[in-house]
């Protein structure tokens, strides 16, 4: 394996488990939305909430397989960063807001508009620009132009 | 307002998990190997970080808010508003770090804010 070669495939490898993340995260969102929802419109008693909500809470099934998606993407994302630098990993994970409401629409219904579609857009747009403000700050000018290389452990 | 509140916390507790998660996984230095003694050794390095740890405190704190604002808000506008931190480390940044922010970061905080605010309309 090359000098130039190996962090090329280390860098395809960050970008694979962080794609896997955003899937888990987005679908463990969606489990853990669908199963609050339900234990939320269940009958509780006034004062006993407090206790009553959380238990059914640890006794729906959907909110555990949404717990371990969301084990899943916090593994996947800290190996990630053990890899990398997070100004690297941010970018990826910055698409994760598409992901998750393109989730919310179609696995929820929650039936998003042009006007929450365009908002996204622009949370993506601005968290871009944040981004890369501070990737700029982070690396010396000579690197400026070379920002897809992966920074050396 | 109830909703406003969880998501502040969200957004507090996100930013310090991500600080103190990367310190601690920088700390402890990458996975390097699939041998189970080796994964077990590196396993209990991770959990003895006192970074690793304040920042799985936060990650906790973090994800009962959400799963709580999820049971009466829909994902499609909470998802998005927690990208509020963006807005959280800026200022941060700006206000008690004392750090030069730039204008690009700023066009940036603006359009998050303008998105937060749109994805609130629906």
């Amino acid at each position: 394996m090359t000098n130039q070669s190996e962090p090329r495939s280390r860098r395809m490898k960050t970008y694979a488990v962080l794609a896997l993340a955003v899937l888990a995260q987005a679908a463990g969102n969606v489990f853990l939305s669908k199963g609050m929802k339900y234990v939320a419109s269940l009958e509780h008693a006034g004062a006993l909430d407090l206790t009553a909500i959380p238990l059914q809470a640890a006794g729906n099934p959907m909110i555990w397989i949404g717990v371990a998606l969301s084990i899943a993407f916090y593994i996947l994302f800290a190996t990630a960063l053990s890899w990398t630098d997070l100004s690297l990993v941010l970018p990826v994970i910055s698409a994760e807001v598409f992901v998750n409401v393109a989730f919310a629409d179609y696995f929820l219904g929650e039936s998003v508009s042009t006007v929450r579609w365009t908002g996204t857009f622009l949370i993506a747009a601005g968290v871009i620009l944040v981004l890369r403000s501070e990737r700029k700050k982070a690396l010396p000018p000579c690197q400026d132009q070379r920002v897809e290389t992966v920074p050396e452990r | 307002m109830k909703t406003a509140i969880v998501i502040a916390i969200i957004v507090l507790a996100d930013s310090a998990h991500d600080v103190l998660l990367t310190k601690g996984m920088k700390q402890v230095g990458e996975v390097s190997t699939i041998k189970p003694r080796e994964l077990f050794l590196y396993a209990r390095k991770v959990v003895s970080n006192k970074n690793f740890l304040a920042g799985f405190f936060f990650t906790v704190l973090y994800f009962f808010s959400f799963l709580a604002v999820l049971s009466w808000a829909d994902l499609s506008f909470v998802f998005p508003a927690t990208s509020l931190v963006y807005v959280a480390g800026t200022f941060g940044a700006r206000f008690v770090l004392g750090e030069k922010v730039s204008f690009q970061r700023w066009v940036g905080i603006l359009l998050v804010c303008m998105g937060v605010a749109m994805t609130s309309l629906q």
